[in-house]
Order: structure tokens, then C-alpha cells, then sequence
């Protein structure tokens, strides 16, 4: 099939913008788009004549929690900037797990300056009156290199899906890690996000990783912004998931 | 905004300034949102679909090409792209709120296109027939597949994959004029 056929190529573009081209046809296309200069300027051109029906789509602000995860991601050192950010500037979260983060914060620099026990005493009580109520950890998962080394450590629970990195992680600059879970009906792994390479993330787990007979878990290795297909790139590691 | 504003932002990101992508995120980031919402439904993947879209900015903004569109129409492309993988993945079943408007003409209170750009797609989607520009807003804007169009427009499938080529045909013809 000749896909460089001018009203083939358009058909296929405007399809594959549109969103109706799907499956294996979208990762055939996608893959087209890598390959021949022509069909990716086709695709570009039906990205802009298509993107103006998404201007009458009302605007609604992202919660502060997106932002937080962003900057967590591309930067974890600027995770405490992130409460500044534009998107949280009215100070409004609702999002448990970000507001639990800043006062942590608040809570350690707190105890660094206070030192009369008194002061003490009501900065422990603030922080227990103010502490939401953190879902426990159902279940556990733990990545380890060929060494047995652990390197990533994930925690689930009910709303939250925590991952931390350990210190013999030596994380390589130019590539990204991605979790994937595999589903409990044997289909195509499913993307959780990127894994950071230091410090600990923590997001909103899929309602399938709930499910008690998704057992297994997997790292790839993807160019820097994950997997360009949405498939794993290069599978590193896999793991089974344990109830505690 | 789209010249004055988000192209040097963007090329501010590609130099690894936060403070530019920040800026960028504030003006981008509802109308980002609101896209993935539209087709996703679900607020955490709404969540997912934009955290992942605005990292893959930050580490591809170098990779834009100005002459290819707008910075907002390549932003807004990587976020519905990741919405629908998500929308596979999760397999999230699509069914279209029957109150919503789904013939309303395009409007032109955004500025990803330029106002003639969009009165021009306004004139040549009011010139499909509306069956075709039906189906065509129902794939695009809430991501519905061609079986979920088949499903909300009650017409068989056959019908609906013409509908949607002949529009997008017609669609090109008017816009390339």
C-alpha cells in the first residue's frame, strides 16, 4: 500500500488526529509518522486544522496536585517551590497527599526552630489535629537490580500509589525509567507513569491496580519523556506484588 | 498569545528555564485540562493525561517546529494523544451527556489559531452537513470511537465511517481554499 498517495496519506492524518484510527492501525501509523517526513507534516497539518474545535471546550483549572507532580517529576528539588506555584497560588489543595507533603514541611521547620518544650508541645498538637487520614499500605511491590540491590520501592494503598528510590539506584541522565503493570485479563501492559530517579513520588493508582489478581509489576528503559508508542521500549525489570 | 507569548516561553523551556515552563503551564494548563477532561471523564486521568503531556513538553520543547503550527495546537496534540492511550488503556466507555451541545459552532474566545483561522473552520464546518459535522465534533472534541459514534448517532457503523470521511474530505477541501 502506497501510504504516500496524497489523498490516502490525508485520509489516514486526518484520522489518526481525529482519534478514530485505533489499535494496531494507530501504532502502524505512528511508526509511518517516524519513517517518512512527508506523512508526519500531513499529520501536523490536520493537528492545526482540526485544534480549533477544542476552543469552545470551557477552560477548567487542574488541581494543585497536577503541578506538584510535574515539578516532582522533572525536578524533585523544586517540589517546594511547587507550593508556590501558579496553579496553587490561592492556597487551595484537594488533594490529601500534596497538603500532607507541606505540612511535613511546615512540620519539620517547626521543630528546627522551636526549642521551648512548650512551643513543642503545640507544634505536635497542630500537626496531629491537621494530619489527614493516610489510607494504610495494602500492598508492596520491590524493583531490585541483577545484584539484589533494591532500587525502587512502591507502596499501594487505597488513593495513593507511592514510589521511592533507594540509593543504589544509579539512574542514567538521558533516559527515563516507566512503570507498567500487567492486567489481570493478559492484555497489553499498562502504563503508571514515569519512576523518578531520586527522592519519592506519589500519585492516584488506576482503579485496575486495585484489583487483587494484577500481581505483577515492570520497569522499562524509555527516551527522556517516556515509552513513544505507549509501549514498554525496553523492559529492565518485573515483580510480583505482595498484600501486607 | 500564541506569538507574543507562548513561542518564547516555549523556547525558554527548551533551555531548561522552570520559571518560563511555570508561566507556560499558567496560561496552557485549564484549556489543557478541560480537553482531557472532555474525553476522559475521569478527573484522575484527566490528572495523568496533563502531568504526562506537560513533562513530555519540558523534555521535547526543543523539538518544536514553529513552521508545522502553533505552540498551543503542538501542546494540545501531545495531551489528547496521551488521553487517548489512556482512554485504551483503562478502557473508559464514552458515552456522550445527551444535554451537551454537540453542534454548537466553534468559539472564538481562545487564541491557539488566529481569528480568521478559526471563523474560517467555523465557516467550513457550518458547510459539512450535520450528521457529518456531528460525528466528526463527537470523535474529536469527546473522543468517542467509531463504535461509540455508531452508538450516540443510532446509525450503523458503515454509515458513520463515511460520514466522517466525507466530512474530514470536505473539511480539507474548504480549509485548503
Amino acid at each position: 500500500m502506497n501510504y504516500l498517495n496524497e489523498q490516502r496519506r490525508n485520509a489516514l492524518a486526518a484520522e489518526y488526529v481525529l482519534g478514530t484510527l485505533r489499535g494496531k492501525a494507530r501504532a502502524r501509523y505512528q511508526k509511518l509518522m517516524m519513517q517518512y517526513q512527508l506523512i508526519a507534516e500531513t499529520t501536523a497539518l490536520w493537528e492545526q486544522y482540526l485544534g480549533g474545535l477544542n476552543q469552545r471546550v470551557p477552560p477548567v483549572k487542574p488541581p494543585p496536585r497536577v503541578w506538584e507532580a510535574i515539578c516532582a517529576q522533572i525536578d524533585p528539588a523544586s517540589v517546594t517551590e511547587s507550593a508556590n506555584s501558579p496553579s496553587s497560588s490561592d492556597g487551595t489543595s484537594d488533594d490529601n497527599i500534596v497538603a500532607f507533603e507541606r505540612k511535613r514541611r511546615k512540620q519539620s521547620r517547626l521543630f528546627s526552630g522551636v526549642a521551648a518544650a512548650a512551643a513543642l508541645m503545640m507544634a505536635v498538637l497542630l500537626v496531629t489535629l491537621s494530619e489527614p487520614v493516610v489510607a494504610p499500605i495494602e500492598r508492596v511491590a520491590i524493583f531490585s537490580d541483577t545484584d539484589n540491590q533494591p532500587l525502587w520501592i512502591i507502596e499501594i494503598s487505597g488513593d495513593s500509589l507511592n514510589v521511592r528510590v533507594t540509593d543504589a539506584l544509579a539512574a542514567v541522565s538521558d533516559k527515563d525509567y516507566q512503570l507498567w503493570m500487567a492486567p489481570a485479563d493478559g492484555g497489553a501492559p499498562i502504563s503508571l507513569g514515569l519512576l523518578p530517579k531520586n527522592g519519592d513520588i506519589t500519585r492516584i493508582p488506576p482503579e485496575m491496580l486495585l484489583d487483587k489478581n494484577v500481581t505483577v509489576l515492570a520497569v522499562s528503559l524509555e527516551p527522556l519523556g517516556g515509552s513513544p508508542n505507549g509501549s514498554p521500549t525496553d523492559v529492565l525489570y518485573h515483580t510480583n506484588i505482595f498484600s501486607v | 498569545m500564541e506569538h507574543e507569548t507562548l513561542f518564547p516561553l516555549l523556547c525558554e523551556t527548551a533551555n531548561g528555564n522552570k520559571t518560563a515552563f511555570a508561566e507556560l503551564y499558567n496560561l496552557t494548563s485549564a484549556q489543557m485540562y478541560a480537553v482531557a477532561l472532555k474525553m476522559l471523564k475521569r478527573p484522575e486521568l484527566a490528572d495523568e493525561a496533563i502531568q504526562d503531556a506537560y513533562i513530555k513538553i519540558w523534555h521535547n520543547a526543543g523539538q518544536y517546529q514553529r513552521g508545522k503550527g502553533t505552540v498551543f495546537t503542538w501542546m494540545l496534540s501531545i495531551a489528547r494523544y496521551r488521553a487517548l492511550d489512556l482512554m485504551r488503556y483503562h478502557k473508559v466507555r464514552n458515552e456522550v451527556d445527551l444535554s451537551e451541545d454537540t453542534h454548537s459552532p466553534v468559539s472564538t474566545d481562545e487564541s491557539a489559531l488566529s481569528d480568521a483561522e478559526l471563523q474560517k473552520l467555523e465557516a467550513c464546518m457550518g458547510e459539512l452537513e450535520p450528521s457529518q459535522r456531528q460525528a466528526i465534533h463527537l470523535a474529536y472534541v469527546n473522543g468517542l470511537s467509531h463504535q461509540e459514534v455508531e452508538a450516540h448517532m443510532a446509525s450503523p457503523l458503515g454509515t458513520i465511517k463515511s460520514w466522517i470521511r466525507r466530512g474530514l474530505q470536505s473539511l480539507q477541501r474548504c480549509l485548503s481554499l
